[in-house]
């Protein structure tokens, strides 16, 4: 049932799916899970009334998509885990956030008076005070969990199927620096989907009705449109019907791994990633 | 066939002949088949008029099938809007709009809004008092004579004056202090208001209530897993199995079939050995009395939170060569099942997406869980995610053709247990690693898929309509709503109006036929261009 509370709602209530589903644009950082919560700068005390306020509030107002204990859902929606709010004091950086949205993630602005959002902010930080509490989170993934692969095994099953697109020695060389534990796994399975960066976009080249070719990046697609960022960094648009375009997206080759991985094979190029420093 | 069909079909002959809706409605008032202002009669639910959509799924099948078809294939392209009625809130309306004598009454959490069907004015709001529950989505309301009654994010079920929107009375369902919520919308079965609730972040037995619908007063509590102090029903430790969407019921068999969500704890297999049901499950149940009559597996000991709470859609066909009376369900493990309704056996199980969990298929029609699969300490790549191959987002079915028309999901998640996770509420970690979503058409006889139309990246979130006429309609995953030939798949209208959460709805008013589509948190209503 939880899926209600996390990846459909927030994904259809707040943002363009294709933002969450291959988190093109999403910021750097490492898959929270993965690691222990960063533990809050300044220790920060909430009276307990505020707190209820805060608890009642936040269900209500933010626990659709951050879960009715902050613990989040899928994807980046984990404020026990969250930086912003370890490093925040009494709403200085979390106020902004509540009030003005994060559009480029799909959370939408929310109107609150000051005395809501600093129960709101107590509320959160009682939740992240406590997750840092326990030990071994419910949803802890550690790096420890994920060595269980042949690192041998792993590289012969990369350089059969990864190597038309990915070099041990290019792209990939120190990649083990870059990202560890299930940031690491995510982004190997399919980047994009948990930490570990942005992805670039996939190249588009569209032919528009008089003939003109336009090339740039992919800035969104459905079934009736097809729209692009161009060399300027322009976006333009165009109705699918009317033009002949050209996606060229290196992750469907991710899509087809998907189908095609054991367990075993997962683990072990995962395994063998971890080998390049 | 009912004084309201009839009048139905009136209008549509005297507009095929160019006479005005006036006409039409005199002789209706003339046949007197005008029931009194905003009340429902709940023997109307056996046949519902064509201007009334009276209950969650239009009817008790489940089928979501209109025989409306003044919109059809060839004229669906010149829609027009008639009509956006803005409810001002954040929440995404993830509700079915009911339609009970010209009035819309359609959700969100913590609220219910009347509305005028023929120009989208609001005529009255309830706003139930602020609760710290989980807010996570309201799916409609029940109508029962000129009560309207609503299910509430800390599990409350509040009647409501259908005329003013005042409260009528207003029962608590379960303790939402101990983590249950409602998103339930009641269905009505005679004098039974049969309401579920949801709630698997804790360690809870599944409870399905029948109350009655002019006082509130508890008839009857179903039991998915027992409750603390009692033996049956056998989960093998087990809780949950949570009842959280709308049921069907089959007048002729009396019984009324319901979907039960996962088990908890969530991803913790080894705290609850055994099949654990009945999580995961089909139950069919007296309605009168609340006893289970027969229950089907979807998902034996699921350790993936594949609810099976999927609409239970009630078919009478042909099956095999012999008439049957079946029950399909297209459910979130992947797996599409026909069911012999009257006794909950068998008779098909296929896969309608991405699925790589079961071993095999058992000699019930059972898929067969492969331990390999379920959550562990270094992660398994399992198909579908944890949002399923499909979820509460209803089916529909389409008599004309045998297809039920499925919006599915192949997707691939990674699932993670070990025993820090401990065995209370979640008790694991999972992450979605891809999703596509796609319209499906399953032929019901074979589960084949006879088309797959592409509805973009991640799950969609609306639900499908089929007419007579053969359109189908839905939304895709970003923000458009659709109309489909049902035969093929063929797009024939489309509208960004945003992400289409809702089952699309339809009814006539006035010799008109409307297609109701939600987007946002905004309801639009569509029809043809007035003459």
């Amino acid at each position: 049932m939880r899926i209600v509370a996390s990846i459909l709602l927030i994904a259809s209530t707040l943002a363009p799916v294709h933002l969450l589903a291959q988190g093109r644009g999403r910021a750097a950082g490492a898959s929270p899970a993965s690691q222990r919560p960063p533990q809050t700068a300044t220790p920060q005390t909430y009276p307990a009334d505020q707190l209820a306020t805060g608890q009642t509030l936040f269900v209500a107002r933010c626990g659709s998509c951050h879960g009715r204990d902050a613990a989040g859902g899928e994807g980046d929606t984990d404020l026990t885990r969250s930086s912003l709010v370890a490093e925040d004091i009494r709403g200085d950086k979390l106020g902004p956030v509540v009030r003005s949205g994060r559009p480029d993630k799909g959370m939408p602005p929310i109107t609150v008076s000051d005395e809501e959002l600093a129960a709101i902010v107590a509320f959160v930080h009682e939740r992240h005070t406590t997750a840092e509490t326990l030990l071994g989170g419910r949803r802890s993934v550690d790096v420890a969990d994920l060595q269980t692969g042949n690192a041998g095994a792993g590289r012969q099953y990369f350089e059969a199927a990864c190597t038309r697109c990915h070099s041990a020695t290019g792209d990939l060389s120190g990649i083990s620096k870059r990202l560890q534990g299930l940031a690491l796994l995510q982004r190997m399975l399919y980047p994009g989907s948990g930490g570990g960066g942005a992805v670039k976009a996939p190249a588009v080249t569209v032919t528009a009705p008089n003939g003109q070719i336009v090339s740039g990046t992919l800035a969104y697609r459905d079934e009736f449109t097809i729209a692009l960022t161009d060399s300027a960094g322009s976006y333009r648009s165009w109705p699918t019907r009317r033009v002949t375009f050209k996606v060229d997206d290196p992750l469907s080759a991710h899509v087809e791994q998907l189908g095609k991985y054991t367990d075993d094979d997962m683990h072990d190029v995962f395994a063998y990633l971890q080998t390049l420093k | 066939m009912t004084g309201g069909l009839k009048k139905a079909r009136l209008i549509l002959a005297h507009r095929d002949h160019g006479v005005s809706v006036l006409l039409a409605a005199t002789v209706a008032l003339a046949l007197g088949v005008i029931a009194a202002a905003q009340s429902l009669d709940p023997a109307t639910l056996l046949k519902p008029p064509a201007d009334s959509w009276p209950t969650y799924h239009g009817d008790y099948t489940g089928q979501r099938h209109s025989a409306l078809k003044q919109i059809t294939p060839s004229n669906v392209r010149q829609m027009t809007l008639t009509w956006a009625f803005q409810t001002g809130q954040n929440q995404q309306i993830k509700a079915s709009p009911l339609l009970v004598d010209g009035v819309i009454y359609v959700t969100a959490p913590d609220n219910v809004w009347a509305v005028d069907a023929r120009n989208g004015r609001q005529l009255w709001r309830y706003t139930h008092p602020m609760n710290d529950a989980f807010h996570i989505g309201q799916r409609g309301v029940a109508v029962y004579k000129d009560f309207v009654i609503t299910t509430t994010p800390d599990a409350h079920l509040v009647a409501l004056d259908s005329k003013t929107g005042k409260v009528r009375w207003n029962v608590v369902i379960a303790d939402s202090k101990r983590g249950y919520w409602s998103t339930n919308a009641p269905l009505i079965i005679r004098n039974h208001l049969i309401v579920g609730v949801a709630g698997d972040f804790d360690n809870l037995p599944g409870i399905l209530k029948s109350f009655d619908p002019e006082t509130g007063k508890l008839q009857w509590t179903f039991h998915s897993t027992p409750a603390p102090g009692m033996t049956t029903p056998a989960s093998g430790g087990a809780t949950g199995g949570q009842m959280w969407m709308t049921g069907t019921y089959d007048p002729a068999l009396n019984l009324l079939y319901v979907g039960t969500g996962n088990p908890t704890p969530v991803l913790n297999g080894a705290a609850r050995p055994g099949d654990n049901p009945w999580t995961c499950s089909i139950v069919a149940l007296n309605p009168d009395t609340g006893m289970l009559v027969w229950g089907f597996q979807a998902s034996p000991h699921d350790t993936h939170d594949w609810d099976a709470a999927e609409v239970p859609v009630l078919v009478d066909g042909e099956f095999g060569g012999t008439q049957r009376k079946m029950l399909l369900q297209a459910s979130r493990n992947g797996y599409f099942f026909v069911i012999d309704r009257t006794n909950g056996k068998s008779l098909l199980t296929s896969s309608f997406a991405a699925v790589n969990w079961a071993s095999g298929i058992d000699k019930d029609g059972r898929p067969i869980p492969n331990p390999a699969k379920e959550p562990a300490r270094d992660g398994r790549l399992v198909a579908p995610n944890e949002a399923g191959a499909t979820n509460y987002r209803s089916p529909s079915f389409d008599p004309a053709t045998g297809l039920l028309l499925v919006s599915a999901q192949d997707a691939y998640g990674i699932y993670f247990f070990k025993s820090d996770h401990g065995a209370y509420g979640w008790a694991g970690a999972n992450y979605s690693v891809y999703g596509r979503a796609a319209l499906r058409a399953i032929d019901y006889r074979t589960g084949q898929i006879r088309w797959s139309h592409d509805l973009g990246d991640g799950a969609a979130g609306a639900g499908v309509l089929t007419t007579d006429s053969g359109l189908a309609f839905t939304g895709d995953s970003a923000g458009n709503a659709l109309a489909v030939r049902t035969s093929d798949g063929t797009t024939l209208w489309h509208s960004g109006i945003g992400r289409v959460g809702t089952g699309p709805v339809t009814y006539e008013l006035d010799g008109r036929q409307y297609v109701l589509l939600g987007g946002g948190s905004a309801l639009y209503a569509w029809a043809l261009p007035e003459p």
